[in-house]
C-alpha cells in the first residue's frame, strides 16, 4: 500500500445552542436571551451571556457559534469606542446596524457563523430591533427570535405581537404598541415555552430593557424584583437588566 | 555638517533651528495671492462667496469653479493654489460618501473638515522605502460650510492642517481688509439675506472691477435646501439689492 | 485626478480589512474611525485555505446540503418591465432558509437613490450591500460629473464589480430601474457577469410564473393603472404557485420624476378580496375560487354542502 496524503476539510464552525430574541415597543425595547451554552447533547457552561449592552441606547444579542459572537462584539465595541473618539458622540442605532453590516459582510467569503440581533432606541425616541443574517443582510423589525428555538417562538410572537390569524373582538381593533409589562410577560413565556420543547434552551434568562428618554414605561420596572440598572450616563436612555431562572434539565 | 539657513527651506521634512517649517508658511503665503473668499455663518445657514477674476473678455466667467459641493449638507469654497483644491475635495467627497455607507447617516461638518487636514498633513510622508507620496503641501485654503446636527458651522483649513471654526471668515488677497469689515459688521442673529448681502458688500469694497453677476459666485446651505450655488438670475437679485 | 487622491488619501492606500488582526499603522492616527472600509472595493477576509469556494460552499451552499450551518436567505421573485408610462416594479417579501420562512416582511427592492432602483434576488446580503455600495458611487459620479448616472453607466458598475468576484461565490440576480435622457430603463445584471438590456424580466424562483402572467398582458402602450395592476397580479401568480414566493407584494413605479412606491399588498388577500380601490384592479379576488363556485367538487354550492 502506498501512502496518500490525506485531506482534512477545514471547519472552524460549531453551534453552541440557546435562543435570543428582541421586541420593540412604542418608547422601548427588550432584548433578552437564555444563558445555556452545549456543544452536541453535552452542557458547556449554564452561564455564558448572549446578550450584551453596547452604549446607553443599544444592546447587541449573538447567537451561533459562541466563539465568532464573542469576537465579533468584542469588534464591534471596538468600532463604537473609535467612532466615539472621532466624532465625539454615541453612535446612534441606525449607524450600528449599518456598521454591523459592514463588518458582517467584511467577512463575506469566511464568515462569522453568528445570528445578530440589535435593540435600543431610534434617535427619534422610538424603540428599534434590527435582525441579521450571518453575511449581514438587515432589516428592521418589530419583534424577531433567533437561534435554536426560532421556529418555537417566533409563530408566538407572530400571533401575541402582530395578532397574526386573530380576529378583534366586534368594534374593537388591536393596539399598535404593547406596553412593557405585557412585552416583559410575552418575553419570559417565550422562553420558559422553548426551554420546555427544546433541549439547547434553559437555564436562566437574561432580559436587557432599554427605554427612550423620560419613558413612561419606566413605571412598569417599578416594582420588578432584582432589576439591576446599567445605564452610563444621566438624563439619556436608560438601560435595566431582569434576570430569571429557567429550567435547569 | 551644518546646514546654511537658506538651506532649511527645502525640504518639508525639515524644520528650522527656530522650530519653523518653511515650506509651509510659504504654502501658507499662496493663499495670500488666490481671489478672495467669505465665508458667514448663521442661525439659519451659512454663505459663501467668491471673487472670480475675469483676466479676459474672452475667458469664459462660468468655467471658472471656486465653490463646491461636498454632499448634500456640505459645501466648499477655496483660496490660492485650486487646482490643488480639487484632490482635496475630491477626498472630501469620498470621505463623506464613505461615511454615509458606513454608517448610514451624514457625515459631520466636523469631522469632514478632520478628513481633509488629515490629507493635508501627509505631504512628505513615506510608507516604508517608497517614495514620498505628495512632495509638497497644498497651496490653498478652504472654508467648508456645512449643516449637520448641531447646526450650520463654518470652518476654515490651512495648508498646515490646521482647522478653526469661524462665524465668520475671509480668505485669499483682499482678506485683511475683508476680515477687518466682517469683524465690524457681523452679528450673531444675522438672517441669510443679510449675510448674503454682507458677502457681497465685503468682495465689492476689495475687488478691483465692479462687481456684477458675472465675477462673483454665491452659494449657501441652509437645513431646507441644503447645499446650492446660486444661479445668475437670483445672484443678479441680490445684487441689485445691494 | 481621482486616482491620484485615491492614492494619497488615508483610507485608501492600505487596503486593509477592519476584520484583520494586524492594523495599519494609519488605522490609530487621527483618521481611526473615519473610513475603516477601504476605499475603492473594499476587501474580504479569506481564509487560510486551499481553496477559499468550496470552503465557503460547504459551510453555507442550503441547495447542496440542507444541513449545512450558516444559511443564507434565499427564493423570491421579482419583476420589472419598461412601458410607456415608465418602469413598473414588483417583488413579493418572503425570504426563506431551507424551507423555514425566515421573514414575510423583506424590502426586496432597493432604494438605491430617488431615481434608481435595485431589486433582490438570490443572497440577500449580497444584493443589499452591494447595490448600496453602488449608491455611494452613483452619487460620487453625480458630485464629480455634475450630471446624474445613467442607468446603463450604474448596471456597468455593478455589473463589473460582481464580476470581478466570479467563482467566489456570490450569488445575485437583480433588476437595475431607472429612468435616464434616454427614458425608462430596465438592465438584469447578475453575480455570474450576465448584463442585459431589455424590456421585461423576472427573476427568482416563481418568475416563470410571474412570466406566464406577465407575457400575456404586456402591451408597449399600457396606461399607468392597466401596468401597475399587471406587476401586481403577476407577483400574486407567483405567489400563489410557488412555495418560496409570497408573504406580500411591493409596487414601484418609476416615472421621469424618480421612483414612487406604489404600494404593499398582502397576497391572501389579493387572493380573496383583490388589491381593495385602487386604480386598474378588477372587482373582486385573483383566486379562481369564485369563478368555480358551486361548480367543482372541492366546493359544492352551498345546498349540496347542507345535504
Amino acid at each position: 500500500m502506498t501512502q496518500r496524503p490525506q485531506q482534512h476539510s477545514f471547519n472552524p464552525y460549531t453551534e453552541n445552542g440557546g435562543t435570543i430574541l428582541a421586541i420593540a415597543g412604542a418608547d422601548f425595547s427588550v432584548i433578552a436571551g437564555d444563558t445555556r451554552q452545549s456543544e452536541g447533547y453535552s452542557i458547556q457552561t449554564r452561564y455564558a451571556p448572549k446578550v450584551f449592552r453596547l452604549t446607553d441606547k443599544a444592546v447587541l444579542a449573538v447567537n451561533g457559534f459562541a466563539a465568532d459572537g464573542n469576537m465579533f462584539v468584542k469588534k464591534v465595541r471596538q468600532r463604537l469606542e473609535w467612532y466615539r473618539h472621532a466624532h465625539s458622540k454615541d453612535m446612534p442605532i441606525r449607524a450600528i446596524a449599518r456598521l454591523i453590516q459592514t463588518m458582517l459582510y467584511a467577512r463575506r467569503f469566511f464568515p462569522y457563523y453568528v445570528y445578530n440581533i440589535l435593540g435600543g432606541i431610534e434617535e427619534d425616541g422610538t424603540g428599534a430591533v434590527y435582525s441579521f443574517d450571518p453575511v449581514g443582510s438587515y432589516e428592521r423589525e418589530a419583534c424577531r427570535a433567533a437561534g435554536a428555538a426560532q421556529s418555537l417562538m417566533q409563530p408566538f410572537l407572530d400571533n401575541q405581537i402582530y395578532f397574526k390569524n386573530q380576529t378583534p373582538a366586534p368594534g374593537t381593533s388591536f393596539p399598535q404598541h404593547l406596553p412593557l409589562n405585557t412585552v416583559l410577560s410575552l418575553v419570559i413565556d417565550s422562553f420558559t415555552g422553548a426551554t420546555e420543547r427544546h433541549i439547547e434552551v434553559g437555564d436562566s434568562l437574561e432580559m436587557y430593557v432599554v427605554l427612550a428618554r423620560e419613558s413612561p414605561s419606566i413605571q412598569a420596572l417599578q416594582n420588578i424584583v432584582g432589576i439591576q440598572e446599567r445605564t452610563s450616563t444621566a438624563d439619556g436612555e436608560r438601560i435595566f437588566v431582569i434576570r430569571r431562572d429557567l429550567k435547569k434539565d | 555638517m551644518f546646514l546654511t539657513r537658506s538651506e532649511y527651506d527645502r525640504g518639508v521634512n525639515t524644520f528650522s533651528p527656530e522650530g519653523r517649517l518653511f515650506q509651509v508658511e510659504y504654502a501658507i503665503e499662496a493663499i495670500k495671492l488666490g481671489s478672495t473668499t467669505v465665508g458667514i455663518r448663521t442661525p439659519a445657514g451659512v454663505v459663501l462667496g467668491v471673487e472670480k477674476r475675469v483676466q479676459s473678455p474672452l475667458l469664459e466667467a462660468s468655467s471658472i469653479e471656486k465653490i463646491m459641493e461636498i454632499d448634500s449638507h456640505l459645501g466648499c469654497a477655496m483660496s490660492g493654489l485650486t487646482a490643488d483644491a480639487r484632490t482635496m475635495i475630491d477626498h472630501a467627497r469620498v470621505t463623506a460618501q464613505n461615511h454615509a455607507f458606513t454608517y448610514d447617516e451624514k457625515i459631520k461638518v466636523e469631522s469632514v473638515t478632520q478628513a481633509v487636514c488629515d490629507l493635508a498633513l501627509r505631504f512628505g510622508e513615506s510608507v516604508h522605502d517608497e517614495e514620498a507620496m505628495m512632495s509638497r503641501p497644498f497651496g490653498v485654503a478652504l472654508l467648508i460650510a456645512g449643516i449637520d446636527e448641531l447646526g450650520p458651522q463654518l470652518y476654515h483649513t490651512d495648508p498646515s492642517g490646521t482647522f478653526v471654526r469661524y462665524e465668520a471668515k475671509a480668505i485669499g488677497s483682499g482678506s485683511e481688509a475683508a476680515q477687518q469689515e466682517l469683524q465690524d459688521k457681523c452679528h450673531k442673529q444675522m438672517t441669510l439675506k443679510e449675510a448674503q448681502l454682507l458677502t457681497l458688500r465685503v468682495l465689492k469694497q476689495v475687488m478691483e472691477e465692479k462687481l456684477d453677476q458675472h465675477n462673483v459666485q454665491l452659494a449657501q446651505v441652509t437645513s431646507e435646501k441644503g447645499f446650492e450655488i446660486l444661479d445668475e438670475s437670483s445672484l443678479k437679485q441680490v445684487i441689485e439689492e445691494m | 485626478m481621482n486616482s491620484f487622491a485615491n492614492r494619497f488619501s488615508t483610507n485608501t492606500t492600505q487596503l486593509h480589512s477592519p476584520e484583520e488582526d494586524n492594523f495599519s499603522d494609519a488605522t490609530w492616527g487621527s483618521q481611526a474611525g473615519f473610513g475603516n472600509i477601504a476605499m475603492g472595493v473594499p476587501t474580504f477576509s479569506i481564509p487560510d485555505v486551499a481553496d477559499p469556494t468550496s470552503f465557503l460552499q460547504l459551510h453555507t451552499d442550503d441547495h447542496a446540503d440542507p444541513n449545512c450551518r450558516i444559511k443564507i436567505q434565499h427564493g423570491t421573485t421579482t419583476l420589472a418591465f419598461r412601458f410607456q408610462g415608465g418602469v413598473i416594479v414588483a417583488v413579493d417579501s418572503r425570504a426563506t432558509a431551507g424551507s423555514y420562512v425566515a421573514s414575510g416582511t423583506v424590502k426586496k427592492v432597493i432604494e438605491i437613490n430617488p431615481y434608481l432602483l435595485g431589486t433582490m434576488a438570490g443572497g440577500a446580503a449580497d444584493c443589499q450591500y452591494w447595490e448600496t455600495y453602488l449608491g455611494m458611487h452613483c452619487r460620487l459620479h453625480e458630485l464629480r460629473n455634475r450630471e446624474r448616472i445613467s442607468v446603463s453607466a450604474a448596471s456597468k458598475y455593478l455589473s463589473n464589480l460582481v464580476y470581478s468576484y466570479k467563482g467566489m461565490g456570490l450569488s445575485m440576480g437583480t433588476m437595475i430601474c431607472g429612468w435616464d435622457k434616454t427614458g425608462p430603463a430596465v438592465f438584469y445584471v447578475d453575480s455570474d457577469g450576465t448584463r442585459l438590456k431589455g424590456d421585461l424580466f423576472s427573476v427568482g424562483s416563481g418568475s416563470t410564473f410571474a412570466y406566464g402572467v406577465l407575457d400575456q398582458g404586456y402591451r408597449w402602450d399600457l396606461t399607468d393603472a392597466e401596468a401597475q395592476e399587471l406587476g401586481r397580479r403577476s407577483i400574486y401568480a407567483a405567489g400563489h404557485r410557488d412555495a418560496f414566493s409570497g408573504n406580500s407584494c411591493n409596487l414601484y413605479h418609476v416615472k421621469e420624476d424618480g421612483w414612487h412606491f406604489i404600494g404593499n399588498y398582502d397576497i391572501s388577500k389579493l387572493h380573496y378580496d383583490g388589491p381593495g380601490d385602487v386604480p386598474g384592479a378588477p372587482e373582486g379576488g385573483y383566486g379562481y375560487d369564485i369563478r368555480v363556485e358551486g361548480l367543482s367538487s372541492a366546493n359544492p354550492p352551498e345546498a349540496a354542502a347542507s345535504a
